[in-house]
């Protein structure tokens, strides 16, 4: 016997939640384009999707977000500082690799600064995850050691039954049992079996791809220029990717008066490392898919011990000239054979 | 597979004969109905090529990028007409010259692909012409004409929530061969014209100079519209733009290298009594 959540049920959960104050978040449709969003009923959730177009990032980590107001008159100067209003939320529906991305952030985050923009958020969210029963080509998570039921990053684990008429539910933190104690009386225990997971399968070797990485040698292989010569630089893939998490200070406004704003910032733009002189460290789009792909594969792992990559598949995915992380390790992982 | 094969000697001819030092064109991608721009430089590399319906990527805006024409040596390039149009607009703006583009035309009706004869860009005016004559003067678009028929406060609502999406990603931009500045506007600081934020009025400052600065340049290939990862119908403005121009100029973008751009262009018998 497990405890289930029946999705005829989900509605009263939703109601539940809402009434005690949370916020519901999860997988929305709109417009040709689909997100993480709140809804005001179960009804606007979309359990159809493989995964939202837009990672769960950018509820952690706005595109754009004010941290500091700012007047300046003749004698005095005023700032004020600006944090996200207190807003306890449940998100319904995470993917693995969307949860999986928030817990490899994190240490990103409260490093040498604690972010308070980002923990204040991780703090009064109660991340629910659907482990995923179905896949695209694009989906890797299995190829980053994660899996469609990955529980790194949710306080909740959903698993979907096989008659699809609700989901197991394994709590996973003290946080996902608070929440779910909440809409107690809509669980049922029922021996109804789960349905399979998602086939994901490996496409590239890892560990050889983060080996040849690493040999210095490598960093000016003429393999950088060859697989990025059809970027563009944009920053589709950075910003869709639940890790990405580089932004620019931006002040706007004027002399007197204005506000300091958190923007996305993405190493696939030239302008993210050019200098005041005009000199460019990394001149040419190769040099800067290259950074992307240490980043996320040395440099990073090398400072926190996880790759920064969760195996979701959007940089791949939504890529304009159909680029992508996928395609770049699976060339390394030849190289390295 | 004709067409393809005849590119693909083609190729092999530009190659080895020392013609052209680069050909781009396009390879299978990562799904049956995807594509990828493809560089090749050797004769040998000419069977990667595929050339079908779906190519569909204008592939001009890579002439353009990283000095690849500035050692003068010819590369050749598989276009559509749209692509041909880009060219004669960038040679036309002083972005390259036309004499080092070999193009490779095609075109296709269903899954049906056929050659374009002509090898430089001054070798299509008369088909370029005749896309003119045979521009729809109203799209077939249920949505382009939905959009048309609302109110400005409907019209102005349906595109706040579009641009509410945008992330500023500059996709668009990026895929746009007629997006070449070294420096966009957008990404300008001294002044800072444009705010960074993407929030909804930056976004909605992003798209209107994205809209403005194309007006009579875009030959509405659709690379904007496709890299937008989140959707935006980017195409209806871009027919809206093309369709005043040609309606208040007469102005068909791309029909040769020497059109004044419409934009960049005054008279001094203009019956306005300011300009923009
Ligand atoms: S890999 Fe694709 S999405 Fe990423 S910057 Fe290059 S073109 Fe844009
Ligand atoms: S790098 Fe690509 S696959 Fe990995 S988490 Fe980011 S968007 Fe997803
Ligand atoms: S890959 Fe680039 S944008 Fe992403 S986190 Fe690293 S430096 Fe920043
Ligand atoms: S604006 Fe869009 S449709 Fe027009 S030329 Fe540029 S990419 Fe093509
Ligand atoms: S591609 Fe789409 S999301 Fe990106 S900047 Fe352009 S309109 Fe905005």
């Amino acid at each position: 016997m497990t405890k289930i959540l029946f999705t005829d049920k989900l509605h009263n959960c939703v109601e539940k939640w809402q009434s005690a104050g949370l916020t519901v978040i999860g997988p929305v449709q709109k417009a040709n384009s689909s997100s993480y969003a709140t809804v005001k009923n179960a009804g606007e959730l979309d359990f159809n999707m493989v995964l939202p177009d837009r990672s769960i990032k950018e509820l952690f980590f706005p595109q754009t977000e004010p941290i500091l107001h700012y007047s300046i008159k003749k004698q005095e100067i005023n700032t004020r500082e600006s944090l996200p209003p207190n807003e306890p939320r449940i998100i319904f529906g995470a993917r693995a690799c969307d949860a999986s991305g928030l817990a490899i952030d994190d240490p990103l985050f409260g490093w040498d600064y604690k972010d308070e923009y980002w923990f204040q958020r991780r703090n009064e969210s109660v991340i629910v995850t659907i482990a995923c029963t179905k896949a695209d080509d694009f989906c890797m998570c299995t190829s980053l050691t994660l899996a469609p039921d990955s529980t790194k990053g949710s306080d909740v684990l959903l698993r979907p039954l096989e008659n699809n008429k609700g989901w197991q539910v394994e709590e996973l933190t003290e946080r996902g049992r608070e929440a779910f104690a909440k809409i107690a009386d809509f669980l049922q225990e029922s021996s109804e079996p789960a349905a399979p997971l998602a086939v994901v399968e490996e496409k590239f070797d890892l560990d050889s791809c983060v080996a040849w990485l690493k040999n210095p040698e490598n960093f000016d292989s003429k393999f950088w220029k060859e697989i990025s010569m059809r970027c563009i630089g944009c920053a589709s893939c950075t910003f869709l990717c639940p890790t990405c998490h580089c932004f620019d200070i931006q002040d706007e406004g004027d002399t007197y008066s204005g506000i300091r704003r958190k923007n996305w910032d993405s190493c696939s733009f030239s302008l993210f490392t050019m200098h005041t002189s005009g000199h460019n460290p990394r001149s040419t789009q190769s040099a800067r898919w290259r950074q992307r792909i240490m980043h996320k594969f040395n440099y990073f792992p090398g400072k926190f011990s996880v790759n920064s990559c969760s195996g979701c598949g959007r940089c791949s995915r939504q890529c304009p000239v159909d680029m992508g992380i996928t395609e770049t390790l699976q060339e390394i992982s030849k190289l390295s054979q | 597979m004709i067409t393809q094969e005849q590119y693909r000697t083609r190729v092999k001819e530009l190659l080895s004969s020392g013609t052209v030092k680069m050909v781009i064109g396009y390879k299978p991608g990562s799904t049956p109905d995807r594509r990828r721009p493809l560089f090749i430089r050797t004769a040998e590399e000419a069977n990667r090529l595929v050339l079908d319906s779906a190519c569909i990527t204008n592939l001009s805006g890579y002439l353009v990028t990283e000095g690849l024409l500035s050692d003068e040596k010819k590369v050749a390039i598989f276009l559509r007409p749209e692509g041909i149009r880009s060219i004669n607009i960038l040679a036309a703006e002083s972005q390259l010259n036309a004499d080092q583009i070999i193009i490779l035309g095609f075109d296709s009706t269903g899954s049906v692909v056929k050659t374009l004869d002509g090898t430089h860009a001054g070798d299509f005016s008369e088909l370029l012409g005749s896309i003119k004559q045979n521009s729809p003067v109203k799209p077939s678009e249920v949505l382009f004409e939905q959009v048309e028929q609302m109110t400005p406060a409907e019209r102005f609502a349906f595109w706040q929530e579009e641009f509410s999406r945008c992330i500023k990603c500059y996709a668009c931009r990026q895929a746009c061969p007629m997006c070449y500045c070294r420096r966009c506007i957008v990404d300008s600081n001294q002044p800072q014209w444009v705010n960074t934020s993407s929030h909804t009025l930056g976004n909605f400052e992003w798209n209107i100079v994205r809209a403005f600065h194309l007006a009579g340049r875009c030959v509405e290939c659709g690379n904007c519209g496709r890299a937008c990862p989140v959707n935006i119908p980017l195409r209806l403005i871009n027919r809206r733009m093309a369709q005043e121009v040609i309606e208040a100029f007469d102005h068909f973008p791309g029909l040769n290298q020497t059109q004044e751009p419409v934009l960049a262009s005054f008279k001094k018998d203009d019956s306005e009594t300011f300009i923009l």
